[in-house]
């Protein structure tokens, strides 16, 4: 399965969206903040919104080429969709609802038989039910339920946790792993939500303010953002400015404030630079050690700590503003107080520069 | 400034009012005995020769003064005039337009009409509609009226005739010689005035119900309001033929006449005009109607075609 | 009630029943033409279709006398429409279609548009959308306006007897049968005539309430 993007303009309310990509994994997340126009991003490749430019191409069938005058209608496009308000049909029954997308009563394709899709979404006790008396979860299985049942060969899925409480979000993400492995059809799922994309996706893309930032493989994306932007975005706990002084054997060394720090070198032309460092690469010791690999030992002073769940979110100065991400347990051990000198520890390929 | 002086020497107490001016007097007693005397006359001209009962020496007065009281005196004029409304037969429209025009030059007084079906406009008198004049189109309405009471019956008058003609749209192929020829399959539509109460339509159905030919021509008919809405239909060339009155005819261009209802077996059309009992302007309405009776009006009435009848 | 009183009624009944039939079709496709989308020349049918709602009866009725009369589309064909039955039907037609495209109108906006698309990805073409999503979801705003419509056209008057005449047994409305029988001063029967237009209409208009006030909250 592929999906090609290219050339793709749509002026939207504050910006203009320009998209250019390829998809080639099964399961690829758009992955960026509200109003980056992702959902505007879905309605050009289900066909629903007319691009002012677009090339848009789904395996061997052109769907939408504006230099061609040419575009596909939606209800041919074969493409499902479950939109971020589900849009379930209020007069019709759940089972209506379900068979809405089915061609011959049914049956169209043997992976997607009306029962084994029932099955795979615990949809069978809510079969009696009115669709508005369903709760969030329920009515989120039914819209996903109701596309599948239409066999489509691409499912898109708007915010599939968004209208979710915490509990049920943890919830709902197997129900989509599941489909993608027993259904095996390919997804494009549009989410601001990390965990969905951690949990899912197998390719990123990353769209923020209409543009897309970065693609690639889930872990490269978040290990290695692309600039400042998206870093921010997927969640790097240090952000600094700096500024690389030396190149050496694919070694740099960065200026942080006062601070010296080794990390493997940026692409060239990029003298200022964003040092990000993810929280869990921070190892906090109490002493200087005998030695070890990591090229940065900073001495560093505890300004707060923040539980988070199972971590502990550590505030430190170690000449510039640096987080660490330490379970309790650790935080526990070290009897982390507030006030302290610790050293914290940075290995070199933890600590990623993004050009300025 | 208004001053009130009572007389001295009279038995009988006369209040006289004086306006003063700038210390002269603009408006005094003497002027208001010729204003009076201008109100029972009618004129000033007729006023002017009680000049010398007046004790008044004009020559004294400064001349805008007199012109300020003469403006006062013209101006009142036309509120005295008189405004007559006459509800008429729609048939009557054009020629009664004429003869008013020719009488409010004359008189001063103003006609307004009110022009309809005679029995839309004898409803309109017995639901109170003021009216000052009535003239039908036929004894029918007119008798209807009397009954109730709602006419003056010493000045009922009948003084005008007419006759019917079938009239066909002027570019019609159409050739229809006598009434048998409305019973022909290719007159589909016959217009006329609404032959259960308007008088064109009640003297049509009359005539064709003489000949016996009505059940044949009914189911053809297409009733109007009154007959000059009937003559419009047949202007417009939206129905094939219609009855109407010979003077209708003669005022459209649009239709021509296909055959004349000879006066021998037509009926006896006759137009009935009377004053409404409680008219406000007795006087001036009947006046009018006079007028109406007079050789003038006649010359009018014989210009549209209406045959005057003793 | 007399037999020919009850023929009156009937008749008027019956027309203005085929008349709600008649404008359905370009009625809802109107109003589903001005709910959803932009397009040039919009304001302007906005504007005409409004225009009888607005314009005084007589003169909608003239306009379609000229255009139906023998200068005009009447005279192409041998067939009559002015002064007949089919006049009626015109005239009580053109008279209550602005307010059945409004009312459908109304109820076609307040179908929520993502409903319709996501009808598309699952592969309905334009047609089984607007049958199976559209309409059934606007259903109570469209059956008001027919029922609205219906009794417009139970009292339509002026149109009427310009360009259908008052004919008896063929063109006569309860309203043109009160305004003759007033005329010719039958008024006991124009009286007969005028409870059963007050009880028509007061029926027609309390269940069109009934369906355009009720609306769910989802």
């Amino acid at each position: 399965m592929s999906l090609l993007l290219k050339n793709v303009s749509l002026p939207l309310a504050h910006f203009t969206l320009e998209a250019d990509f390829a998809m080639q994994r099964r399961v690829t997340a758009v992955f960026g903040p509200s109003g980056a126009g992702k959902t505007s991003l879905l309605d050009l490749i289900a066909g629903l919104r007319t691009p002012r430019s677009a090339f848009i191409q789904l395996d061997d069938d052109v769907l939408t080429d504006t230099a061609k005058k040419f575009s596909v209608a939606t209800h041919r496009r074969g493409i499902g969709y479950v939109p971020q308000d589900l849009a379930l049909f209020p007069h019709l029954s759940l089972r209506q609802n379900l068979l809405y997308g089915c061609k011959s009563g049914g049956t169209n394709n043997s992976r997607f038989t009306f029962n084994h899709v029932i099955e795979v979404l615990e949809i069978q006790p809510l079969i009696a039910r009115g669709v508005t008396e369903l709760s969030g979860g329920e009515k989120q299985r039914v819209a996903l339920a109701r596309a599948l049942l239409s066999s489509p060969r691409l499912l898109l899925l708007d915010e599939p946790l968004a209208s979710l409480d915490a509990p049920l979000k943890t919830k709902i993400i197997p129900y989509l792993a599941r489909v993608r492995d027993e259904f095996q059809i390919p997804m494009l799922c549009v989410t601001h939500d990390r965990h969905v994309a951690l949990a899912l996706a197998d390719e990123i893309v990353v769209l923020m303010n209409g543009k897309v930032m970065q693609t690639g493989p889930v872990s490269e994306v978040f290990a290695r953002p692309a600039n400042a932007e998206v870093a921010k975005f997927v969640g790097v706990e240090t952000l600094q400015p700096g500024t690389v002084t030396s190149v050496n054997e694919g070694l740099a060394t960065v200026t942080v404030g006062k601070v010296t720090l080794t990390a493997l070198a940026p692409p060239p032309a990029s003298r200022d630079v964003f040092v990000c460092i993810r929280g869990e690469e921070v190892i906090l010791q109490r002493d200087v050690a005998a030695a070890s690999s990591v090229r940065n030992r900073l001495p560093a002073r505890v300004l707060s700590l923040s539980p988070e769940d199972a971590l502990v979110r550590v505030e430190l100065d170690a000449g510039f503003p640096l987080f660490a991400l330490v379970t309790r347990p650790a935080c526990a051990e070290l009897a982390l107080r507030e006030g302290e000198t610790i050293i914290a520890l940075i290995k070199a390929p933890a600590i990623h520069l993004v050009p300025r | 400034m208004k001053r009130k002086t009572a007389s001295s020497g009279s038995t009988a107490l006369q209040t006289r009012l004086r306006i003063t001016l700038k210390k002269k007097i603009a408006f005094g007693p003497g002027n208001a005995k010729l204003l009076r005397l201008v109100d029972e006359t009618g004129s000033i001209g007729k006023a002017a020769p009680h000049k010398t009962e007046l004790f008044m020496d004009t020559k004294k007065f400064p001349k805008y003064l007199v012109l300020l009281a003469v403006a006062l005196m013209t101006l009142s004029l036309p509120l005295r005039a008189a405004e007559i409304t006459v509800s008429a037969a729609a048939s009557l429209t054009d020629s009664l337009k004429k003869i008013a025009a020719n009488y409010e030059k004359q008189s001063g007084d103003k006609i307004t009409f009110n022009f309809g079906a005679s029995s839309t406009l004898a409803r309109q008198i017995e639901a109170g509609a003021p009216a000052d004049i009535f003239f039908s189109a036929d004894e029918a309405q007119m008798n209807g009226l009397a009954k109730k009471s709602l006419i003056d019956p010493a000045t009922r008058k009948s003084i005008l005739g007419n006759s019917l003609v079938v009239v066909v749209p002027s570019d019609s192929p159409l050739q229809i010689k006598s009434a048998s020829g409305l019973t022909n399959a290719s007159v589909k539509q016959i217009v006329l005035a609404d032959p259960k109460a308007v008088p064109a339509g009640v003297y049509a159905r009359a005539w064709l119900e003489k000949l016996q030919l009505w059940p044949a021509i009914e189911p053809k008919v297409v009733p109007t309001e009154n007959v000059r809405a009937a003559l419009a239909a047949v202007a417009s060339g939206n129905v094939d033929a219609g009855l109407v009155y010979k003077t209708d005819a003669a005022i459209s261009k649009k239709v021509k006449i296909a055959c004349e209802v000879p006066r021998a077996d037509g009926p006896d059309i006759s137009y009935p005009m009377a004053l409404v009992k409680g008219s406000p302007q007795l006087e001036a309405a009947k006046k009018f109607l006079d007028y109406l009776s007079s050789k003038e009006a006649g010359q009018v009435f014989t210009h549209f075609g209406f045959l005057l009848q003793k | 009630m007399t037999s020919p009183e009850w023929q009156i009624v009937g008749f008027t009944v019956w027309v203005a029943a085929l008349s709600t039939l008649a404008i359905l079709p370009f009625g809802l496709a109107l109003a589903w033409a001005l709910a959803r989308g932009n397009w040039p020349g919009k304001s302007l049918v906005e504007t005409f279709v409004t225009l009888p709602l607005v314009m005084p009866p007589v003169a909608t009725g003239l306009i379609l006398l000229t255009a139906f009369g023998k200068h005009g589309l009447g005279g192409l064909f041998d067939f009559r429409i002015v002064f007949t039955w089919r006049a009626v039907l015109l005239a009580l037609s053109v008279m209550s279609l602005p307010l059945l495209v409004r009312s459908a109108r109304t109820a076609f906006e307040e179908v929520n548009p993502r409903l319709e698309q996501i009808a598309r990805t699952l592969g309905a073409g334009g047609w089984r959308v607007f049958f199976t999503i559209t309409v059934p979801l606007a259903a109570r705003g469209i059956v008001g306006g027919m029922l609205l419509a219906f009794a417009r056209a139970l009292g339509e008057f002026g149109a009427t007897i310009m360009v259908a005449g008052n004919i008896q047994g063929k063109t006569q409305t309860i309203s043109l049968a009160i305004f003759e029988n007033v005329q010719i001063g039958d008024d006991a029967h124009a009286y007969h005539l005028l409870g059963v237009s007050v009880m028509l209409a007061f029926i027609a208009v309390w269940s069109s309430e009934f369906f355009l006030r009720r609306k769910k909250t989802t």
